[in-house]
């Protein structure tokens, strides 16, 4: 422990197809440009993939990041994120899981490993503080995710060793497949598992003893009890902390429903009628709860493991589910029986999927077979459907779990049709399939509606990941918290700013969240806390990232915005470089066109082009291009990104910028 | 100061490790679990998280085993404590350990021992859950003996069942 910052201070490149593991010191320049996590991955990916780097190729790397706060006592430091370019959306990808694995990482004494390559056998990697070797994993090869871990853990006899592996929907390259650390946390969004399985890099195995420090030990002393009183009947959000703490984020469910917005039945509306009784907090709660779980070091403390008790299925046992996963296993087929809903989390933890998109693309293809695009010929002889009375639930989800299995495996011509992701599967059926197929560039869409809910139309439009819910959403407006608009924002934007329904600076509210989470995101914080509640804002961050990284400049609003800025900007033109335009700045027309039909918001849409252009104004995009402007890379740092697209004319010199007219003071000029 | 011991509510715990963190901060000021003299043993596939802690035994092998006489009752927090001037890092107090409380640290060459931190134990401070507990030994049970009460009088005093 010689560091005078939190950082672990060195990195490890791993090429699988030469087995050259290689130790470097990690270069201060790049952390101080780049803080960590995304934001260093996103310039690890600009500089050594290009856009002939195809995701499924030993050319695409892939990067396990930690972030300065990993590993310390800062209350919800537990994440790890993961880069690369992903299999499902073609585009750039980052995820991250809670839970041990990334603080491991640090104590381990590694800030990030770069995996490239490809194995030409199964291996996975053992990482003990200083020895690093590549191990054989052909007797792992097919393995369950649980079994690999115990595996593992017998193997190198020491059952604190942290993994983050793979399970048989990775190794069979299913395009939504996801990481899994600490048996239960999922790197889940973007398909990193099918990377992973690619690369026939199994796991990764961690175990460090080193101690990290901190650049000013006497200002974290100070503060420590600022911060962790934000997690008690003090702090300003102790009813939502509270909450989470004895629901987990599934009290989500119930919250959501009450303002129209709990996708149901593959995003034709928001409200699911009765979900309060039969799928909301109180009835999971009592049903399945079993015991209380934490990610590393944290304040809120919202995991839990569930149980089923009764039926076909007793005994089945898992962490969570999330709420992601409860609206896509029970509201998105009408279901409500919540045993199929713990089986299906089981299952997708225990092979390895991501629950959001297996779940919707399981919807996706109801909707087709409801809608006769799919027959019984397509589907093998399965009945796809949604739930048509309560009762039936169980009969229908029966039909959804045999599904999820047999897309792990590919067991026929159908189910590697689902393998590709709900975007490729509609291309392959054609026949208008895509009016089904609820994704924003490839990413189907998350636990979350744009039509009762505004501003995250927007959010899932410009996102650089496609539709999903972590990178820019507004949680003010969608739960409402009035109080931390006044403190945050100009009196009389409040109102305008706290109702769902308005589309009028949402760009500029949109905009601000996603340089927030750019930051999140490198710190490596969890959305709980900075999302929802919003227990953490940008005066926060002012303090945190010096105290921790002793980076004085970013005491600076000024260059706490060029920072943030410039991790926005440089995941941006990592897709501008893949051919992203205007074109994808756009949603799918069900969110557009299709008024909700039942519920709180009915008769609502989003109105995409307003937000748009308040958004591209901030960001100082060219309206036409959808490109950047190169006069805007340049002052945030980013010359060498200006120069490179100017080479392949994806940057503007002089943009047209939209005037919206509205008058906005950026976060920046706020906060002192 | 009366006598005190640390108590774990093993249903609470979740096994988030802010204890142990909390006390290597506060003992070494560096942020490393392996240097905490608590630690949570956990067997994540049955979702089993149990604080290990130093029980303060009556009988303290620790202190019987340790040659240069480094381990010494404070009488004031009861709580034996390492002398690290005077801990040669042989180990013996490690293997001695009944309930594998005792940890090394390798930079120093000293053992870790719990020392109550003075009589105000921070990771019972700093327990999110409320898992870990500073209480008088005469007190430890209370809450048990309040839940096999309550169950006794649900089962054979509210007259389900007769005696």
């Amino acid at each position: 422990m010689k560091n005078k910052n939190s950082y672990a201070g060195k990195f490890i490149r791993v090429n699988l197809t030469s087995g050259k593991i290689i130790i470097e010191t990690t270069p201060e320049k790049l952390l101080r440009q780049y803080l960590g996590g995304v934001g260093v991955g996103a310039r690890i990916m600009w500089e050594e993939t290009d856009e002939k780097t195809e995701p499924l190729s030993p050319q695409n790397k892939l990067i396990f990041l930690t972030g300065p706060l990993q590993g310390t006592l800062f209350p919800q430091s537990a994440r790890y994120e993961v880069v690369s370019r992903s299999p499902l959306t073609g585009w750039w990808a980052h995820a991250s899981a809670g839970g041990f694995f990334g603080p491991e990482l640090k104590f381990a004494g590694y800030d990030f490993v770069i995996i490239e390559g490809k194995s030409p056998k199964p291996v996975y990697l053992y990482i003990d503080n200083d020895i690093i070797q590549l191990r054989s994993a052909e007797h792992l090869w097919g393995k369950t995710v649980p079994e690999t871990n115990l595996i593992i853990e017998k193997e190198v006899g020491d059952k604190q060793v942290k993994i983050a592996c793979i399970g048989p929907a990775g190794e069979n390259l299913v395009r939504y497949a996801c990481i899994m650390s600490d048996y239960y946390r999922a790197v889940g969004r973007c398909g990193l598992g099918c990377v992973m399985g690619y690369k026939r890099l199994k796991a990764v195995a961690v175990r460090g003893t080193k101690g990290l420090s901190i650049a000013d030990k006497d200002a974290f002393d100070k503060l420590f009890n600022d911060w962790i009183k934000r997690y008690t009947p003090e702090g300003r959000y102790w009813e939502h902390v509270s909450a989470m703490r004895t629901y987990g984020t599934f009290a989500l469910t119930d919250w959501e429903n009450a303002i129209g917005r709990l996708p149901t039945r593959n995003h034709w509306t928001g409200y699911f009628e009765n979900a309060e009784n039969t799928i909301g907090m109180q009835p999971l709660r009592k049903k399945h709860y079993k015991r209380h779980k934490s990610c590393f070091c944290c304040g809120i403390q919202c995991k839990y493991v569930s149980e089923i008790r009764e039926g076909k299925y007793k005994g089945t046992e898992s962490e969570g589910p999330e709420y992601e996963t409860v609206e896509a296993f029970t509201s998105n087929f009408m279901s409500t029986d919540t045993n199929a809903l713990i089986r299906a989390n089981y299952l997708c933890n225990i092979y390895g999927l991501d629950t959001i998109t297996t779940g919707h693309v399981i919807s996706f293809a109801v909707e087709c077979f409801e809608n006769g695009i799919l027959t019984k010929k397509d589907t093998n002889g399965r009945e796809l459907r949604f739930v048509d009375k309560p009762e039936n639930s169980t009969k229908v989800m029966e039909t959804v779990l045999q599904l999820v299995e047999d897309i792990v495996y590919g067991k026929d011509e159908f189910s590697r049709l689902l393998q590709l992701g709900t975007k490729k599967a509609a291309e392959l059926i054609g026949r208008g399939a895509e009016k089904y197929a609820i994704h924003v560039n490839g990413l189907e869409a998350s636990g979350q509606d744009p039509r009762p809910h505004k501003s995250l139309g927007l959010t899932y439009a410009v996102n650089v990941r496609g539709a999903d819910h972590l990178t820019s959403l507004s949680s003010l407006d969608e739960l409402g918290y009035k109080e931390e608009l006044v403190r945050r924002y100009d009196k009389k934007l409040v109102d305008i700013l706290a109702d769902r329904w308005d589309e009028r600076y949402k760009g500029y509210l949109v905009s601000e969240m996603e340089e927030f989470y750019a930051l999140v995101d490198s710190l490596l914080l969890c959305k709980y806390g900075t999302m929802w509640p919003p227990l953490y804002y940008f005066d926060d961050l002012l303090k945190i990232i010096p105290i921790f990284t002793g980076f004085e400049e970013y005491s600076d609003p000024q260059e706490l915005e060029k920072l943030a800025s410039r991790i926005v900007d440089l995941r941006r033109a990592f897709n501008i470089r893949l051919g992203w335009t205007k074109k994808n700045d756009d949603l799918h027309p069900r969110f557009k066109e299709e008024p909700i039909p039942t519920g709180p918001a009915k008769g609502q849409v989003c109105d995409l082009e307003p937000m748009l252009k308040e958004y591209y104004e901030i960001r100082k995009f060219d309206w036409e291009t959808g490109l950047p402007s190169e006069d805007e890379l340049n002052r945030i740092g980013l010359q060498d990104v200006a120069k490179e697209l100017k080479k392949k004319n994806k940057v503007v010199k002089n943009p047209k910028i939209p005037k919206t007219g509205r008058k906005w003071t950026h976060w920046s000029q706020r906060i002192k | 100061m009366s006598k005190k011991i640390l108590v774990v509510d093993y249903e609470k715990c979740s096994g988030c490790r802010m204890c142990e963190l909390v006390c290597s901060w506060r003992h070494k000021k560096e942020f490393n679990p392996a240097k905490a003299a608590i630690q949570i043993v956990t067997m994540r596939e049955k979702s089993i998280d149990i604080p290990i802690i130093c029980q303060q035994c009556d009988k303290a092998m620790c202190q019987e085993v340790c040659q240069p006489k480094a381990i010494s009752y404070n009488i004031e927090y009861h709580a034996y404590v390492v002398d690290e001037k005077k801990c040669i890092g042989c180990k013996m107090c490690i293997s001695a350990c009944p309930v594998g409380a005792m940890n090394f640290d390798s930079d120093k060459g000293v053992s870790i021992k719990c020392d109550l931190c003075q009589g105000y134990p921070q990771c019972v401070q700093y327990c999110p859950m409320g898992a870990l507990l500073y209480i008088e030994p005469e007190k430890a049970n209370l809450k048990k003996k309040y839940i096999v009460a309550e169950k006794f009088f649900s089962e054979f005093l509210s007259g389900r069942r007769s005696t």
